[in-house]
């Protein structure tokens, strides 16, 4: 539906599998040099990982179908996926793998996005974790909150899932850049029809 | 003596005994001076008689009457000094009667007046006196030199005597007349000034009471709440007269620095009489406006009072009497009446202002106390001065507790209600700012608008916490709503473009989970869209029913068999049937129902157990229940589930889905089949929703 950033798909040759993290199921492509072969290990370089190797996000939502969704094109994209179907265990999963970006869901039982995305900011550990939203709230006050949560991107379902993957790459490389508050703004000012 | 002499004593007798009687049958001033003058200088035989007395300041004498004089002779001597030297001065003056046989005895002791014409002979004055007090004198002139013997001065002074009676008692009594008059009118005006508050109406009758018993003309102007002179009534007994002056008053207003009149009586508050208005003080007012001398000349102003409306202090206005072409020249009698008058009149005009601003305060208060929205008044400190019971109701805190202390420390949360208020000068347009607040332990949002003026700020409060439920349901309802139609059709328009998808080859596997997903979710959208059209039915009343006899064990049945389809696995789902009897009811709305209910019962047991659906009958009624061992329902909810768009605890039941609607239709489509549906709940333990439709009788 929309492609907020233009970004050459990446063609790359793709080998999917399944991975066991912590009792969740990790998937991610194989990049070709296997570094994320054992994802235990993966929890330092999760801000700013080098250049060549393969992103992961953690996708908070607890329709099954979304994240299916998700997890398929993201993977297709060179991306490595981890699955959280609630709040709580999107928090404790981003804790624990620092994810390089999460997509997150809103109105989810239990801690609802907006909570996990509190949380996430108010934790040392975890605020430079970029934060795209994934709803279906379309309402400018619910960017405005968005924004205010500290989001760098606002993604309304519903989205094309086939350029998600681009969505999360030209998001990262922005931010890279060190463009983070201008994403941001973004979100409010972002045409998202 | 002798025959003649017996015979004039005799007659003399006789006719002061006549005087005397017409003397005691006289009333009236007026009737005691013709009674002497006519009767008394015939006794006395003289061919003139005149009475004069002392004025009230004791300065002048006043001829009160006269008979036999000639007028042109009178002219002059209407009034004359106490001190002037003619014989009726000198003898109030001295207390002595003066006998003059001859002229050449009066020219001699009076040379001034032997240039005064007229022809005259011998003249008596004597003194009017009672209780030893000189008050007046009678003269009688005679055709004739006479030499007055013992005899006949004894009866000149006899007559005096009794002339002095007659005519003090008369004074008397006319003077007690008057008085009684004036007691009479002043209970008249008390009376009127009390009848009405609407004093404008009572003075103009007060006005009208004036005429002409106490003036020709009078006049009551007021003081206008600029400062203005506002004239509020002329009276006079000619209507014609009356509209007369107010086209001069329109011609001549009224110089508000003018030196005497009203404008000086309203700026002094001090009375202002003129018993002879002089000449001068008309000619200044008059100026060279000869039209205007012409008005003043038909007037014939005599006489002005002018006094005060004087009450607490403070000039209200002015009541004017003049005596023109009937009433005599007012004298200090008629002054201290006046003044009496218009200190009542002033009274009764502050008390009806003050009766007025009273009742106005206190219709205040009753709307104040009454009306639903709060309102508090604060003066330039921020004290409270007025709290009325709904700014009570809203804030919790009693007009007692709230007055007259410091609005922030009677509502410790006024700062963050009022902050962002703004506030309009009087008469502007309040913008009222809707602010959540926490009041008594309660979050209540309140609307607030404030009023800015010289003494202080007015605040009107509303509570709108249940508007602002409403609202908020509203709302909730429109993201809920497009969260249920937008969640699935993002999987379903996901999936066809994830399919579709030529730069990534699929698994099987994957293929086939994307295919039911959008199988699913269609049906998911569908019914969801439903959901909302039947909801718009059964509002409209426009849901058609096809009552058919049904057996509600195998409809149970059914919805049970495709619940199992889609189960989480931490729940189970059990029929139990125990009698059940065939119903006449619309099968399809009663699938949809129990539907409903399994759905909910199923999403509101997030962490598993058991789903029970039990059909019986039982005293001449199907009964239908779904229970659960779920989350409950607080007892305060229990009804506002049922309500259209209501979500229990929006923040958990976010995502798990569900429009808002399920149980507000099932409930419409149960009664609309004559059944109820009702909950029983206890938090922590479950719910048991039944149905209970009526059995064929």
């Amino acid at each position: 539906m929309r492609a907020e950033v233009a970004h050459p798909i990446r063609s790359t040759p793709l080998r999917r599998g399944g991975v066991s993290v912590g009792g969740r199921r990790l998937w991610r492509c194989d990049a070709g040099d296997g570094a994320r072969s054992n994802p235990e290990s993966a929890g330092q370089g999760h801000a700013k990982p080098a250049a060549g190797t393969a992103r992961r996000v953690l996708v908070v939502d607890d329709e099954r179908s979304i994240r299916l969704l998700c997890r398929v094109n993201l993977v297709a994209s060179g991306i490595e996926v981890l699955e959280a179907s609630d709040g709580r265990e999107g928090l404790e999963l981003a804790r624990q793998e620092r994810p390089d970006l999460v997509l997150l869901d809103v109105m989810m039982p239990g801690l609802d996005g907006w909570t996990v995305a509190r949380e996430l900011a108010s934790d040392e550990e975890t605020r430079e974790i970029p934060i795209v939203f994934l709803t279906a709230r379309a309402d400018p006050s619910d960017r405005r909150l968005g924004e205010q949560l500290g989001g760098v991107g606002y993604v309304v379902k519903p989205f094309d899932p086939v350029s998600i993957g681009d969505f999360v790459e030209g998001v990262l490389v922005r931010i890279e850049r060190g463009e983070r508050d201008q994403l941001r703004r973004g979100i409010t000012s972002d045409p998202d029809r | 003596m002798t025959t003649t002499e017996s015979t004039e004593a005799a007659d003399r007798a006789r006719r002061l005994q006549r005087v005397a009687e017409l003397l005691a049958e006289a009333v009236t001033p007026q009737e005691v001076l013709d009674s002497i003058l006519t009767e008394g200088v015939k006794a006395a035989e003289a061919r003139a008689g005149a009475i004069g007395v002392l004025s009230e300041d004791g300065t002048t004498v006043e001829l009160l009457a006269q008979r036999g004089y000639d007028q042109s002779v009178m002219a002059g001597w209407s009034s004359f000094p106490l001190e002037a030297k003619v014989p009726m001065s000198d003898v109030i003056r001295t207390g002595e009667a003066l006998f003059l046989p001859s002229v050449q005895e009066r020219n001699e002791r009076y040379p001034a007046l032997a240039e005064q014409g007229q022809d005259s002979h011998a003249l008596v004055v004597v003194p009017l006196a009672v209780e030893g007090r000189v008050f007046g004198a009678m003269s009688l002139s005679f055709d004739r030199d006479v030499e007055f013997e013992p005899e006949r001065r004894d009866m000149k002074l006899t007559l005096a005597r009794q002339a002095a009676q007659a005519l003090a008692r008369s004074r008397l009594y006319a003077a007690e007349q008057t008085l009684r008059e004036r007691m009479t009118f002043l209970a008249e005006a008390s009376e009127l000034l009390a009848s009405s508050l609407d004093y404008n109406h009572t003075l103009r009758q007060l006005a009208q009471l004036c005429v002409p018993g106490l003036a020709d003309w009078c006049a009551i102007d007021m003081v206008g709440p600029e400062g203005e002179i506002e004239r509020l009534a002329v009276a006079h007994e000619d209507p014609d007269k009356v509209r007369w002056a107010y086209e001069l008053q329109e011609r001549y207003p009224p110089d508000p620095d003018a030196p005497t009149g009203v404008p000086q009586v309203l700026r002094s508050g001090e009375p202002e009489f003129f018993p002879e208005l002089p000449q001068e003080l008309l000619d200044e007012a008059i100026g060279d406006d000869e039209e205007l001398r012409r008005i003043i000349d038909e007037l014939g102003l005599k006489s002005t009072i002018c006094v005060p409306l004087a009450a607490r202090a403070r000039t209200l206005g002015a009541v004017t009497l003049i005596a023109a072409e009937t009433h005599p020249p007012y004298t200090q009698a008629d002054f201290a009446l006046a003044i009496e008058l218009g200190r009542r009149a002033a009274v009764a005009v502050d008390n009806a202002r003050l009766y007025r601003e009273a009742e106005r305060g206190a219709n205040a208060a009753l709307a104040l106390a009454y009306v639903a929205d709060g309102v508090a008044l604060l003066d330039t400190k921020g004290h409270v001065r007025h709290w009325n019971p709904a700014a009570a109701a809203i804030t919790g805190v009693d007009e007692d507790d709230a007055l007259g202390r410091p609005v922030a420390d009677v509502v410790p949360a006024w700062n963050a209600l009022t902050s962002h208020v703004p506030l309009v000068p009087p008469g502007g347009a309040a913008r009222p700012v809707t602010v959540p607040i926490v009041l008594g332990g309660r979050e209540r949002w309140v609307s607030v608008s404030g009023v800015e003026f010289g003494d202080g700020t007015v605040y009107a409060l509303q509570d709108v916490t249940e508007e602002h439920a409403l609202e908020k349901t509203r709302s909730d309802f429109v993201a809920t709503a497009s969260h249920e139609l937008r969640t699935p059709l993002a999987a379903v328009y996901g999936a066809v473009r994830t399919l579709r998808r030529d730069d990534v080859e699929l698994s099987d596997y994957d293929r086939t989970q994307f295919l039911e997903m959008i199988e699913s979710e269609a049906t998911r959208l569908a019914r969801i869209v439903d959901q909302i059209l039947l909801a718009g039915q059964l509002d409209a009343d426009a849901v058609d029913l096809e009552l058919t006899e049904c057996d509600p064990e195998q409809v149970a049945a059914g919805v049970i068999e495709s619940a199992e389809m889609h189960l989480p696995e931490s729940i189970s789902l059990d029929l139990d049937v125990d009698g059940a009897q065939p119903i006449n009811c619309d099968e399809n709305k009663l699938r949809q129902v129990l539907v409903n209910l399994v759905d909910n019962a199923v999403k509101y047991s997030p962490d598993g157990g058991r789903v029970e659906l039990r059909v019986r009958s039982a005293n001449g009624s199907c009964l239908i229940e779904v229970a659960d061992e779920g989350l409950g329902i607080p007892p305060e909810e229990r009804e506002r589930i049922f309500e259209k768009f209501y979500r229990l605890d929006p923040q958990q039941t976010q995502g798990v889905g569900g429009s808002g609607l399920g149980l507000y239709i099932s409930r419409e489509l149960v009664e609309r089949m004559d059944g109820r549906l009702r909950v029983e709940s206890e938090p922590g333990k479950g719910s048991r929703f039944t149905v209970e439709l009526p059995l064929p009788r």
